[in-house]
């Protein structure tokens, strides 16, 4: 089961497989069609996003939500929302004197967004949480006070170390709070997520922050969760001092070489996950670039201690296709391997007989696929598409090939197939990842009789 | 009498009170203005840009070089006459539309600043049409564009294609975390890693500039 696997791994228990935890915040929207301001901010959405996540990539661990700017906003900066990605501060309330908010200012329950996202985990947990591990986010004590103080906050690292350190206080106290209300409404795991950590001196880490996040990782332990540090960046310099935080893991983005701070993390006993690039291989790459970076670093990487994910928050129009071959790849190494050398063995020239698809009897359906029995998308997408048959009968021709052998290889090359799961109607593309509805599917087929 | 060597040292640790001291004791002294400059708090930054590079100085500590740096600045720079002002060439530089992220496009100005650009900096969610303009006006050499996300990324390449279409002769340097050198090549751009590789890419792209107005004089 997912969950044990990632929950095992935290516990740096030995476990057969490598989990794979997709950080699909605002790209969960897109899955349904939903902006990412919509699915941060509207729950059903944000539920609706979540279970299609759950569904097509078959994720052993999951986060409810990718936006540390939750915080932020409760604690008075205006934000400027997008429709694509999450949203930015604007304003920092607290840029002028050198003041730290009052205690009565860290967020309530009832604060904000937080009913939304404390409303939505309690759903996912009911919904999937027996079998998926499921991570509430918060945002980190330091890129917190960075939020509400400004870039001046920066300069006061080092001209006014006392105020910051109070500062960073505060804000590890909002992580408290905030890791308390999601504990509470299920959550497996919190990833404390701090991006700005990987531009500061380590020196300046532990004699400001070191303490601080402790107490944040302590508190988590304390209440039975297991608990992971997010960074972004190249923070190689910075991951020795963020094993002496003490989480339970630690996730890294493609900035940092993953098996070099491994040796550190492995020396503190410390899960690491990372670091798949978001945007040369994920988000611009193909599905062959996502499947090579996972066998690659696979075959080069111990696998004790490990959890794969991409750098971070993924971005909102990932190619869905990309993600399903990264989960291939990592849940069937094997014959993804095999996939990737005959994709490179397939000549152009294998023979395939193309149908003359202007003189067809009857519709022909063509579904390729990746290996339908064992990637979840494309069972879906096969599903789907063989509802077709149910409606229409020997009135339509349904074919499925799959990535697992030469011939089919060469004629998905053959037909200039980019993405699989794709389905073709008479040599056409129809449906690339997005697997149609029953009533779209039947409208489109039934067009062609 | 202050060594104006050893200016360089108090910016470096980002001393403010001590550059300003030193710096006047330097104009008491009577010493020139653009070696206060040149040799003393322009060198000091390029160590500070070096350090930053190899990872021995982070955010803090190069933002505190730069305000050091240019409070020494405001004491030189009315002495000098603007024509006199060593420059190296002009740079329009922004964070692009749609995006708010400036913590690494303020480093690169100050790297560019103190390496001797003259920068024109447009802020953030700067549009084309303030480049063109931007450059038109100044008679930029190059555009420097920043992005934190994505999806503002994209925004790049309409700058460049504006650009292009308005048939301005101009080199394009970009930079941000979702950036790669494949993509920057893509769109017809150079990629730098961070504000010392800006610098460093910056003054190549200059030179190569002058270079070719010297083969094709």
């Amino acid at each position: 089961m997912g969950k044990d696997l990632v929950l095992k791994t935290l516990r740096h228990d030995t476990v057969n497989e490598v989990p794979w935890v997709p950080f699909s915040g605002v790209h969960a929207g897109f899955l349904k069609g939903y902006t990412a301001r919509e699915v941060l901010t509207d729950g059903d959405k944000l539920f609706d996003s979540l279970m299609e996540v759950n569904k097509i990539y078959t994720p052993d661990g999951m986060p409810i939500i990718f936006d540390l700017q939750i915080e932020a906003e409760i604690l008075g900066c205006e934000l400027l929302w997008a429709e694509d990605n999450p949203p930015s501060v604007m304003s920092h309330p607290y840029a002028g004197e050198l003041e730290v908010p009052c205690k009565c200012k860290i967020p309530k329950a009832t604060d904000g967004r937080i009913p939304m996202v404390l409303d939505v985990m309690k759903r996912v947990k009911a919904e999937i949480g027996d079998n998926t591990a499921l991570y509430g986010l918060v945002c980190g004590p330091v890129t917190l006070a960075s939020h509400i103080r400004g870039s001046q906050f920066f300069m006061d690292i080092v001209m006014y170390p006392e105020y910051v350190k109070e500062l960073v206080g505060f804000c590890a106290e909002v992580c408290n709070a905030m890791s308390t209300y999601y504990i509470e409404a299920g959550m497996d795991i919190i990833a404390v997520v701090d991006p700005l950590i990987s531009q500061i001196s380590p020196k300046s880490i532990e004699s400001l922050f070191l303490e601080p996040f402790q107490a944040v990782f302590d508190l988590i332990k304390s209440k039975g969760a297991l608990s992971c540090f997010f960074v972004c960046g190249d923070a190689t310099p910075q991951i020795e001092v963020m094993c002496r935080t003490n989480p339970d893991g630690i996730s890294i983005d493609e900035n940092i070489n993953i098996y070099e701070a491994k040796k550190i993390t492995d020396q503190y006993n410390i899960t690491i996950g990372g670091n798949i690039p978001l945007t040369t291989t994920l988000l611009f790459g193909n599905q062959q670039d996502n499947m090579k970076f996972i066998v690659d670093m696979l075959d080069n990487i111990e696998h004790h201690n490990l959890i794969i994910s991409p750098g971070c928050d993924m971005p909102y129009n990932v190619p869905i296709d990309n993600t399903v071959a990264t989960i291939q790849a990592i849940k069937q190494t094997e014959n993804v391997r095999k996939m990737i050398e005959n994709y490179e063995a397939v000549d152009e020239d294998i023979p395939v007989d193309l149908p003359d698809y202007e003189t067809l009897t009857k519709p022909l359906i063509e579904i390729f696929t990746l290996d339908s029995a064992t990637c979840a998308a494309c069972t879906y997408m096969v599903k789907g598409i063989m509802l077709a048959e149910e409606e229409f009968g020997d009135r339509v021709e349904i074919k499925e090939y799959k990535y697992t052998n030469k011939l089919d290889i060469a004629r998905t090359k053959k037909m200039g197939v980019k993405h699989l799961p794709s389905t073709y109607i008479n040599g056409k593309l129809q449906w690339s990842s997005i697997i149609p509805s029953k009533q779209e599917l039947i409208e489109v087929v039934g067009r062609c009789l | 009498m202050m060594n104006i060597a050893n200016l360089g040292q108090f910016v470096i640790d980002g001393n403010e009170p001590g550059v300003i001291e030193n710096v006047n004791l330097l104009v008491a002294g009577k010493a020139d203005p653009i070696t206060i400059i040149n040799e003393g708090l322009l060198s000091g930054m390029n160590v500070v840009g070096e350090k930053f590079k190899s990872g021995e100085m982070f955010v803090p500590e190069v933002l505190m070089a730069a305000r050091a740096m240019n409070a020494g600045m405001d004491i030189v720079k009315p002495l000098i006459a603007d024509n006199d002002m060593p420059s190296l060439g002009t740079i329009v530089i922004g964070t692009v539309k749609g995006d708010l992220h400036d913590i690494g496009k303020n480093l690169v100005v100050m790297m560019l600043e103190s390496a001797g650009f003259k920068v024109i900096d447009l802020g953030i969610d700067a549009k084309v049409e303030q480049f063109v303009a931007a450059v038109k006006e100044n008679d930029a050499d190059i555009i420097g564009m920043s992005a934190m996300l994505t999806t503002t990324m994209t925004y790049m390449q309409e700058v460049i294609k504006a650009c292009e279409a308005e048939g301005l002769d101009v080199q394009y340097l970009v930079g941000g975390a979702p950036l790669s050198p494949g993509y920057s090549e893509k769109i017809g751009a150079i990629y730098a890693a961070d504000a010392s590789g800006a610098v460093d890419t910056a003054k190549k792209l200059v030179g190569d500039s002058v270079m070719k107005e010297v083969m094709f004089a």
